[in-house]
């Protein structure tokens, strides 16, 4: 009961300021330009080909890569400001035994990183059967194709929020977790492709589409599993650390 | 850095924690509430560690320097997270905000408060849970003085009903309206402790033409001498029939002897100085416990 207090009290935090704000201001302007690129973009040789069937607008409303690397850093941001700000004291103080507190953290974060995730897709989708009457195209997603947007691309936000928030609470400086996130998301992958190639097929961006149904590199519980070992790694060590270290 | 720092805070008292800058009370009081760790040695309250209280937001209500508030967030969803964690009635948050006089600027955001708005905030949380133990750093800082006194009214009231006080402070004259108990670090060691009335007369004038003579004596007596003018000394830790004995032994000649009351401004000082003979015992005492 107590632990449902704590995670009660973790939403209240995150719902408290304007961040969350801004970062559905972000997904507005994503789902802005995808209705434009509908409008407007053609592929290399003129023609509307990347909407042209089913698939291919399945490609485009695909936000789930998008949605994890956008509620990553939501994640990163909200924890780590827990930290620049202090506030992560109090948070202590009423629940000593921290990992229960950085559990009850990440499990917010999740929440509100799925939440980001599912909104993203739904505005994109939005966006683009808005644009596409403007095209000689038609809306032609199924209803499954549409619910394994959405759930591809919350499941994949959660995860990135909690990646976000396992290095926001390691490295406890805002613009330091966002830097490390960008190292660990986006840089550090196609070194590792780099090295390794078989690497390709587990990098958050190509598991991101097989959670979405546009690709099928690895199976589907394959692809699920990778994506939450991804967020696990972070989030299993921050608690560690956090239950050891000085905090003040 | 704290070393060898061991004091009992009572229920029913409030217990002052002075030092100058640097000193260590922050550091203590963060060891106390398990948010930093020692290398050696324990603080418990009632007993136990904070981290083994069963419901520590409902034992211990905490001010802590500094104050900890996202800046864009109201005083009232402050306190609503803090009551949500800790299982508070959300009646308690109103209750507290007028307690503290916020109640008109509750649903501002944190980062247009004063210094004193703020420090009013941090103790409403403190009392969100109404727990018996208070361990303040610092809560008159940027007060004014009406807020320091009603701070000392809620202070008092709470000791008067046997909740347990621990206060830092620097302001001296405050503390010395405030509390029963002082305990004094310097250099992160253990300087004084007691009771600031018995503190306060436990003081010596001594003039005396061998004051060297007499320093040795009463360093061997376990007291503490400090050298003022010409042939004056102050001691403290030796009774004033005990100097008068052991120096009519040494054959010391004495031109006065009586006892002195001094502020707890001139106690501080004299106890914090570095220029002092200090030959107090650093033997630890009690565990720290409240």
């Amino acid at each position: 009961m107590t632990w449902l207090r704590l995670v009660r009290a973790e939403l209240r935090k995150l719902t408290t300021t304007k961040m969350p704000w801004a970062f559905l201001a972000v997904l507005v302007t994503i789902s802005g330009v995808t209705a434009f690129a509908v409008i407007f973009g053609t592929d290399a040789d003129g023609s509307k080909g990347f909407i042209s069937t089913a698939a291919d607008q399945k490609s485009l409303t695909a936000f789930a890569y998008n949605g994890l690397i956008i509620a990553a850093l939501f994640g990163a941001i909200a924890v780590a400001r827990e930290y620049g700000h202090d506030t992560v004291v109090p948070t202590f103080l009423i629940e000593p035994r921290r990992h229960r507190a950085v559990l009850a953290q990440f499990v917010a974060v999740m929440l509100a990183g799925g939440f980001l995730g599912f909104v993203g897709t739904a505005l994109t989708m939005v966006a683009v059967a808005i644009a596409l009457p403007a095209t000689e195209y038609n809306f032609m997603m199924s209803v499954g194709d549409i619910m394994q947007l959405l759930a591809a691309s919350s499941f994949a936000a959660a995860t990135g929020a909690v990646i976000g928030a396992g290095i926001g609470t390691l490295v406890r400086n805002t613009g330091g977790a966002v830097a490390a996130l960008v190292v660990v998301l986006l840089i550090a992958p196609p070194l590792a492709v780099q090295l390794v190639s078989e690497a390709i097929s587990w990098v958050p961006g190509a598991l991101a589409n097989v959670v979405s149904g546009v690709a099928d590199d690895v199976g589907m519980a394959a692809a699920l599993t990778a994506m939450a070992a991804w967020a696990a790694v972070p989030a299993i060590i921050g608690v560690f650390v956090a239950e050891r270290r000085d905090v003040v | 850095m704290v070393n060898d720092v061991s004091f009992t805070v009572e229920p029913g008292r409030v217990t002052g924690f002075l030092g100058p800058n640097g000193a260590g009370k922050s550091t203590t009081m963060k060891i106390l509430l398990d948010l930093a760790s020692a290398d050696q040695g324990t603080a418990t309250i009632g007993g136990m560690r904070y981290r083994e209280l069963e419901d520590p937001a409902r034992t211990v209500g905490v001010v802590l320097e500094p104050n900890a508030f996202h800046p864009g967030r109201s005083g009232r969803n402050h306190l609503r997270i803090l009551a949500d964690g800790g299982g508070f009635p959300t009646e308690r948050v109103q209750e507290m905000l007028s307690v503290v006089g916020l109640a008109d600027a509750a649903d501002r955001r944190v980062g247009t408060y004063s210094m004193g708005m703020r420090q009013r905030l941090s103790l409403a949380a403190a009392l969100l849970g109404d727990p018996p133990v208070l361990v303040l750093d610092e809560p008159g800082n940027g007060l004014d003085p009406q807020g320091i006194r009603e701070l000392r009214e809620v202070l008092r009231e709470r000791a008067a009903n046997g909740d347990t006080i621990f206060v830092s402070s620097h302001l001296l004259s405050e503390v010395e309206h405030l509390a029963d108990e002082v305990v004094v670090l310097n250099k992160g060691r253990l300087v004084a402790s007691g009771s600031l009335a018995e503190l306060q007369g436990e003081e010596t004038f001594v003039r005396t033409p061998s004051r060297g003579s007499l320093m040795e004596v009463l360093q061997s007596a376990g007291g503490t001498a400090q050298p003022l003018e010409e042939d004056a000394l102050l001691v403290r830790g030796v009774s004033i029939d005990a100097i008068g004995n052991r120096a009519h032994r040494a054959g010391i000649e004495l031109h006065e002897l009586s006892p002195h009351s001094g502020s707890l401004e001139d106690l501080f000082m004299d106890w914090t100085d570095v220029t002092n003979v200090d030959v107090t015992s650093d033997t630890p005492k009690e565990d720290r416990s409240t």
